[in-house]
């Protein structure tokens, strides 16, 4: 069986969603989370179809917000705000791993029913889009820091991200450019709900939210 | 329609531009009320010219794609224009001085900008030609209003009562877009022509969908609830418009609906006749026993509508019985009422809304003795409740009239119609009297005795804009009233527009009848005059003493020693107890020397409290048993978006 140079990048986003589940602390999960917008962003420069010039700048341009600029940014903030390193895990670093498995496995599953024609080329590309997302959701989920969450938030627009660069081929990169600024304005709007989580609660343990309940 | 639009224009420009001047509160409230004065003259006059010269004008916008925006402006819509412009003209003007006291800017710029909207909106819903742009403009009109009635929203009262008007109005939309489901079902058009293809068993169940969605905007009873509490709540021309203008949206759009579905069963007629007995009779019940000045107006809406309806009820029952002098009659009568009751209901809620802009109070039994102080206010509340009652030679008495004349005509019928005209004609009286004692009440306790509470006491009427809008409003009631002929082609036009199927309408009896109320408010006036002038001659050179109000002769009189207006309700309010269920809460009087006591008392209604115990309780149970889902922990919330997802990925 010879592998499309696509599905050898996709491994690589696969590696780094067992990463994601396993990082304990915030920097090493922003890293993960920059490392993986890279190579989720170069997948269409070898999928190859509609790529001119202003494809290639749209492409780049994805590139440094959801590579450099996204993980930058938060990256500043939790050195701004003085937000405790750790991820504060609701389901324990080996569980979570162990999840994260299962998820791979509960996801390749899907895509194979699922079974869309026109990227039966590429093995490993919906499996991988459908783990991201549900990774993301399980960050969501099962992290109790703030910033742990935004970062799943990210993790599932990548999930789209690549779901979206395949199926949609006409006007792509005007969804995606359409998608991603929307996140760049969730991720500073989440930004100042964190400051202000902050300043409320002297913590961004989401769990002290519960309080603002009626 | 260029002109029309263009007067939609300038007063959603208005509204525009008073946000936009929010910060300069006298040049926002000024430019505001000079564009919406002028959009809406312009818009009258556009509406009487094309009651002076009939001839349908359409126009159709295809902004949205798959739908058409399509308007189209005939006598009704024309008829119904008129009442809209004209009233929120004079309500625009009336805001002038009124808004002065609001401290907060911003509230006061955003309370002029939904006026606008609710302005153009109401001219949008009477000149729709096609469902969409019916819907659409309807529901503008509903939330715009909504806006209103929630002005004051710091006050939980307020926003309980924007609260209740929301559910009401949109349960009232959704029982309209079922009906107009239906008919798209059979049709598969949006259009309002195709509406008189169905067949019958589908056009009765349409109606009354629809009857009961307009009926809910139009405050029939038991669709009434909201109406009490949210026009008290808006600031007073709001009141004024909502009360006097917005509820005639829904009777259009049960006459609209009649056309449209043309079909003349005796059925429609029943139902429309006896809710409007009903929702007459206790409405004015329930005013009667209301101690709030606001929201016995607004109960007062509820009798009108009442009233509307018989006249509406008596014209089916004629067309079904093809007997065209009645239809005519009872429509005529019922528009007429339309338009009068827009005049005299808006000049008491700006009279009201002038009581209230001086006193700081809504309570009538804390006013008494304002008319010595509030001569021009007084007297037009005078005129407009004389006028409300149905009382000759004022403009009331002139659409009941021909109502009552419609009624006799169907008392020379058969079997039910002959029933259904003496209860019409049976229940307009019984209304028309209890008008009377509840506008006794009204004029009795608080414009005329001595002043209950400090807050009645040493005020004044100021605010010029205020003054004119109600001289303007009672000059017309008194006009209409003694020369009906002025106004009466306006209804005549848009009902022999109606395509009733009845022929032609003969005008003459119209003429004639309007004749003979000129001729009898002439004998009434001069008679009048005549005593005042004979009284004058007697007492020319007499001493007059004047003492206070109530005094009976006692050395040491005490305002105490008045009436109140509970007291002088309730001897009315005992014989419809089971209708009007009374709350009492008075401590026994015991000893000698009893201390200090109280008395409460609040009439209940029946809609109300039934529609709490068979809606609200069980709807308020079965969620408080669903309360730990909204526990706050964000995560699980996650987890439920999650849950979602994963179950719609199985249904797909």
């Amino acid at each position: 069986m010879i592998l499309h140079p696509v599905d050898t990048i996709l491994s690589l986003v696969l590696l780094s969603v067992l990463f994601a589940f396993g990082a304990s602390r915030l920097p090493v999960l922003i890293k993960v989370i920059a490392f993986q917008g890279i190579v989720v962003s170069m997948v269409p420069f070898f999928i190859g179809h509609d790529m001119n010039a202003g494809g290639m700048v749209f492409t780049f341009a994805t590139l440094i917000i959801r590579g450099i600029i996204i993980p930058m940014s938060i990256y500043v903030a939790i050195k701004k705000v003085d937000i405790k390193r750790e991820v504060e895990p609701i389901i324990g670093f080996h569980a979570s791993i162990l999840c994260g498995l299962g998820l791979i496995v509960a996801a390749t599953y899907i895509s194979k029913q699922l079974n869309i024609p026109s990227i039966s080329d590429y093995k490993l590309l919906f499996p991988v889009a459908i783990a991201l997302l549900v990774t993301g959701m399980f960050l969501l989920i099962a992290r109790r820091n703030a910033i742990a969450m935004v970062l799943g938030y990210i993790m599932m627009e990548n999930g789209i991200y690549l779901v979206g660069t395949t199926i949609s081929i006409r006007a792509r990169h005007i969804v995606e450019f359409g998608i991603l600024l929307d996140i760049l304005a969730g991720v500073m709007i989440m930004a100042i709900i964190l400051q202000n989580i902050k300043r409320t609660f002297d913590d961004v343990d989401t769990a002290n939210l519960r309080t603002l309940k009626e | 329609m260029g002109h029309f639009f263009l007067s939609i224009l300038i007063i959603l420009f208005g509204g525009f531009l008073s946000l936009v001047l929010a910060r300069q509160v006298k040049l926002m409230r000024f430019t505001a009320v000079f564009f919406l004065s002028i959009g809406c003259f312009l818009g009258l006059m556009d509406a009487v010219l094309k009651l002076i010269q009939p001839g349908i004008a359409g126009a159709s916008f295809r902004y949205l794609n798959v739908f058409s925006l399509a308007f189209k402006m005939d006598e009704l819509s024309g008829f119904f224009l008129v009442i809209i412009f004209a009233i929120c003209l004079i309500a625009a003007i009336y805001s002038f001085h009124y808004m002065e006291n609001s401290r907060n800017s911003l509230r006061t710029a955003v309370n002029y900008f939904f006026f606008s909207i609710l302005i153009a909106s109401m001219a949008l819903v009477v000149t729709a030609a096609n469902m969409i742009t019916f819907m659409l403009s309807w529901e503008i009109m509903s939330l715009s209003s909504f806006f209103l009635v929630i002005y004051k929203h710091h006050s939980a009262e307020s926003r309980k009562a924007g609260y209740l008007y929301f559910i009401f109005s949109h349960v009232g939309a959704m029982f309209i877009f079922a009906a107009f489901g239906i008919v798209y079902g059979y049709t598969g058009s949006f259009g309002f022509e195709d509406m008189g293809s169905l067949p019958e068993t589908a056009k009765i169940l349409v109606f009354i969908f629809s009857f009961i969605g307009f009926g809910s905007k139009a405050g029939v009873f038991p669709f009434h609830v909201w109406l009490p509490h949210a026009h008290p709540a808006a600031p007073s021309h709001i009141s004024a418009v909502m009360s006097g203008v917005m509820i005639k949206t829904g009777i259009y759009g049960i006459i609209k609906m009649y056309i449209l579905l043309n079909l003349h069963t005796a059925l429609f007629g029943n139902i429309v006749l006896f809710a409007g007995v009903i929702s007459g009779i206790l409405g004015i019940v329930y005013a009667l026993g209301q101690q709030d000045l606001k929201r016995l107006l607004a109960y007062s809406s509820v009798e009108n509508i009442g009233i509307i309806l018989i006249g509406l009820g008596v014209g089916m029952i004629g067309v079904s019985s093809k007997n065209p002098l009645m239809a005519v009659l009872g429509f005529t009568g019922g528009f007429l009422h339309i338009l009068n009751h827009s005049i005299f209901k808006s000049l008491l809620f700006m009279g009201a809304g002038m009581v209230l802009h001086k006193t700081g109070t809504r309570s009538i039994d804390a006013l008494g003795g304002l008319l010595k102080n509030m001569k021009i206010t007084g007297l037009s509340v005078i005129i407009g409740s004389l006028a409300i009652c149905g009382l000759p030679p004022f403009n009331g008495f002139v659409g009941e009239f021909f109502i009552y004349i419609g009624g006799f005509k169907g008392v020379a019928l058969d079997k039910s119609a002959f029933v259904m005209s003496c209860f019409a004609i049976i229940s307009l009286a019984v209304i028309g009297g209890l008008a009377l004692a509840c506008f006794t009440k009204v004029i009795g306790i608080a414009f005329q005795g001595e002043p209950r509470t400090d807050a009645a006491v040493n005020i004044d009427e100021k605010g010029p804009s205020m003054l004119f809008a109600m001289s303007i409003l009672a000059c017309a009631c008194v006009i209409i009233g003694i020369f009906p002929k002025l106004i009466l082609w306006m209804p005549v036009k848009a009902v022999s527009a109606l395509g009733l199927g009845i022929g032609r309408v003969p005008p003459e009896p119209f003429g004639q009848m309007a004749g003979n109320i000129t001729l009898a408010a002439t004998i009434f006036l001069v008679s009048v005059l005549l005593v005042t002038a004979i009284r004058w001659f007697f007492y020319r050179n007499k001493t007059i003493t004047r003492s206070g109000t109530w005094g009976c002769g006692f050395t040491q009189p005490t305002v105490k020693m008045q009436y109140t207006g509970s007291s002088y309700a309730s001897f009315i309010l005992d014989f419809f107890r089971p209708a009007a269920p009374l709350d009492e809460d008075h401590p026994k009087i015991t000893g000698r020397f009893p201390l200090n006591t109280y008395y409460t008392s609040h009439v209940n209604d029946i809609a109300e409290l039934h529609m709490k115990r068979v809606i609200v309780n069980p709807i308020l149970f079965l969620f408080d048993k669903l309360r730990w889902i909204q526990h706050g922990d964000i995560h699980l919330y996650i987890g439920y978006i999650l849950l979602a997802i994963i179950l719609l990925l199985f249904f797909i």
